[in-house]
């Protein structure tokens, strides 16, 4: 496991009655100046199976457009499942099994008549595990805008990218090699410039910082604090602060697949609702 | 307790000891017999004392010491210095083996003409294919795929028979230097472009062109014949030089271990010199260049010759590699990537690991069955000869193909699906570049299994040809058999200890350089 999500579970664990995470205040994005946005991926009764095992229990959630939503819970509790979900990639596991609905700009996606491959061009991805392609850096950026045979421009696309993951001055003068050469928190913003290259509505992130260590951390969410301009981002974290630091929303899973509470981050984290919500992210379990 | 220490006793390793003895006399045992029994054939085969005393200090003195030395030079700079050494000197030798390999295949069996007149009926359709990706990308698929097919069977039909009606016939090293020099100028230019810059890539791509013109034009003057002198010069001298460039160029740390192959040389070629000066006799080795290449088989040793051995086998690797690689590479991809986890499947899975065990003459039967009885072809052919050993390697291929396929990394596909990716475009782009070094090493591993069966060949009726082919259909020895012949037919004390001898080391200097090739592939890429 990495260093944060140690840190995270020694400060929670050693808290006590104090709420160990706390909402900052005054951030880039104004939380309710703006008022509702509005909704661009919910689930209605969405359960999913592995063979046997209920991994989610009928998730019912509304997700808004352009922000940060985050999905904390213990391992297990489906937070990863649900994410997987909205893109499809359950799909590929031959033992998953899909019941209810995942709207996504209204539109069920496991409707008959939507091909999962256009799903996943709109909706980008980022993973666990920092997993570029064994090429060249920009090759790696290239790769989704040449799978879909968007190639003019492909230089200036590739640049705009690199910038927006605030790689490009790291990288621009060695684009040419591979980019399993970067570090590991290159590697991670390599895989979200891939991700944004094709310029996607969503961004699914998967506990994207849990392999790297805290200065690549504190990089890549300043990074989603910024993508929220442009981009809906759904993350999944271990990580209570990272949470309480980046989202808008956070979903609250638990034990089960089931969804506890939904609500704006400071209201989750501040005055939760549900008692066992409040004993997990005050650290007394999970 | 008293505290005070009375002693822990011991624990008895009698029968430990006695197990660790055991096998360590069983490893030593075999390696022992094998290697002794190698030692006995390499004696018969090359006769070393038979060569006079002074020969061998000749050599000693020329080769064995100065090498040696700078081999130990090198190791005590680095073991990557030495390692460059080394495979500065195998490297060469190997590629030279190919390359000889390739010219008689041209010689004796494919007129470069014909060669050329398919080259040609190829590069068409395969411009046209050129042309369509860089120009409109608006053709539908299936317009786009008719056109290319069309064009590919029209100009198969049409091209050779226009180019080989030609009055004007063009000379053997011409056509090599156009069909396999220019690509390899073409190929490795591009490539040194993109490592060095634009210049050194023309500068390459360009001596490379007039190097194999150079060396078919010397070796038709010279005797040695023009084609083996394009087919050394384009697959053996030109690898050798782009290595030692690299080295030069890239591991100034290392350079220093090209010595090594440089000093082996001087050594022979000083080494020969002297032993002529000197009038000392060498040894009178039964592998010599009569023997590789004469097709007489009679009685006599000393006229027995196994070329129509060498040009059976690599005509016959050429089927096996045309048949089984791509047919068990597709099935090994379908059964990794496609295939659903359903009970058939898993049949399958068990049965393919039971065809890799069954016993080769049961595959000769198979292949006599198959493609003589029933597919109608005369018994000994080449093609029936390749097409029962691509039954034989095709398990092989496919586990070790499958093996490659599914050491990608789960996290590598899923990027690619990730990205929206369809299954067709992951497989083409993440898992067959990152399968591709696993696959070629189990291939080459295969076709090595391959190359020393004689079961299958002596099913099918190739037991007793001696002539060299001349055409897919003409029957056909291999190397094996000519060693199986020789052992049976030719029986006698005479045989046992020299030409068979012989064909043993031919037989095992090509398998395991071809098994020397997979480990240096293999190698080479885990350390990526």
């Amino acid at each position: 496991m990495s260093n944060a999500d140690q840190s995270t579970d020694v400060s929670e664990g050693s808290s006590g009655d104090e709420y160990a995470v706390s909402v900052p205040e005054g951030r880039g994005r104004d939380r309710d100046a703006d008022g509702a946005a509005s909704t661009i991926i919910e689930s209605r009764d969405l359960s999913v199976w592995y063979n046997d095992n209920q991994a989610l229990q009928s998730v019912s959630m509304e997700i808004p457009e352009k922000r940060v939503t985050a999905m904390v819970g213990p391992s297990g509790c489906g937070k990863s499942t649900y994410l997987r979900s909205i893109n499809r990639m359950n799909d590929l596991i031959d033992a998953a099994r899909v019941e209810g609905e995942m709207l996504f700009n209204g539109k069920n996606v496991y409707d008959d008549d939507v091909d999962p491959v256009a799903l996943r061009r709109r909706i980008g991805m980022v993973f666990q595990q920092p997993n570029p392609f064994p090429k060249s850096i920009y090759d790696n950026v290239a790769y989704g805008l040449r799978l879909q045979d968007r190639t003019e421009n492909l230089d200036e696309k590739v640049e705009e990218a690199l910038r927006k993951a605030a790689l490009w001055d790291e990288v621009k003068d060695q684009l040419d090699e591979s980019g399993l050469d970067l570090s590991g928190g290159q590697q991670q913003r390599l895989c979200i410039a891939r991700a944004i290259a094709v310029d996607p509505e969503v961004v699914l992130m998967d506990e994207p910082a849990s392999a790297l260590d805290p200065v690549a951390t504190s990089k890549i969410e300043d990074l989603i604090d910024e993508m929220a301009e442009e981009y809906t981002v759904v993350i999944v974290t271990h990580n209570m602060q990272q949470a309480a630091r980046i989202s808008d929303k956070t979903a609250v899973f638990l034990t089960g697949g089931e969804l506890v509470e939904f609500d704006d981050t400071e209201k989750v984290f501040e005055n939760p609702e549900n008692d066992r919500v409040e004993d997990y992210i005050t650290g007394k379990f999970g | 307790m008293s505290g005070s220490y009375d002693g822990f006793g011991r624990v008895s390793r009698r029968i430990g000891k006695l197990f660790r003895g055991v096998l360590f006399a069983s490893t030593l045992a075999g390696i022992l017999t094998l290697a002794v029994l190698l030692v006995y054939v390499a004696n018969d085969a090359f006769q070393p004392l038979t060569a006079d005393p002074g020969w061998h200090l000749v050599f000693l003195l020329t080769l064995v010491v100065p090498t040696l030395a700078t081999g130990w030079l090198s190791y005590r700079r680095s073991y990557g210095t030495l390692a460059t050494g080394l495979l500065g000197i195998v490297m060469p030798g190997i590629a030279a083996l190919y390359a000889g390999g390739l010219a008689a295949l041209f010689i004796d069996v494919i007129p470069t003409l014909v060669w050329l007149s398919f080259v040609i009926a190829l590069a068409i359709p395969a411009g046209v294919i050129v042309a369509l990706r860089r120009t409109d990308r608006s053709v539908p698929f299936l317009a786009e795929l008719s056109a290319v097919l069309g064009v590919t069977v029209g100009s198969l039909l049409v091209v050779p028979g226009l180019v080989q009606g030609l009055p004007t016939v063009p000379a053997d090293w011409m056509v090599l230097v156009l069909t396999l020099g220019l690509p390899e100028a073409f190929l490795l230019g591009r490539w040194i472009e993109g490592r060095w810059g634009r210049r050194d890539g023309w500068i390459a791509g360009a001596a490379i062109l007039v190097g194999s013109a150079v060396g078919g034009v010397v070796g038709m003057v010279s005797g040695f014949g023009a084609v083996p002198g394009v087919a050394l010069t384009l697959f053996a001298l030109v690898p050798t030089g782009l290595y030692a460039a690299i080295v030069v160029r890239e591991r100034p740390d290392r350079r220093i271990g090209l010595l090594l192959p440089a000093v082996i040389v001087v050594g022979m070629v000083a080494g020969e010199l002297l032993v002529g000066a000197l009038g000392f006799a060498g040894p009178e080795s039964w592998v010599d260049w009569s023997f590789l290449t004469s097709t007489t088989q009679s009685g006599d040793p000393r006229s027995v010759g196994i070329y129509s051995g060498i040009v059976g086998t690599i005509l016959l690797m050429f089927v096996v590699a045309a048949i089984a690689v791509p047919a068990g590479v597709g099935a090994a991809v379908y059964l990794e990537e496609y295939a659903p986890n359903t009970r058939f499947t898993r049949i399958i899975d068990v049965n393919i690991s039971n065809l890799a065990g069954v016993p080769s003459v049961v595959y000769g039967l198979l292949g006599l069955g198959l493609f003589v009885r029933y597919g109608g072809q005369p018994t000994g052919t080449l093609l029936v000869g390749g097409a029962t050993l691509a039954l034989l390697v095709f398990p092989i291929v496919i586990i070790s193909a499958r093996e490659a396929i599914r050491a990608v990394p789960d996290s590598a596909r899923q990027a690619s699906y990730g990205m929206g990716a369809t299954r067709w475009q992951t497989v083409k782009n993440v898992v067959l570049p990152r399968a591709f070094p696993g696959i070629l090493t189990g291939t080459i591993l295969a076709l090595s299994r391959a190359i020393g069966e004689t079961a299958p060949l002596l099913v099918i009726g190739a037991a007793q040809v001696f002539g060299v082919p001349d055409s897919w259909t003409s029957t056909i020895g291999a190397m094996p058999l000519q060693l199986y012949v020789w052992a049976s037919t030719y029986a006698s004390p005479a045989f046992y200890t020299t030409v068979l001898a012989a064909g043993i080391v031919v037989l095992l200097t090509a398998m395991l350089s071809m098994n020397s090739i997979a480990i240096y592939v293999r190698n080479h890429y885990e350390q990526r």
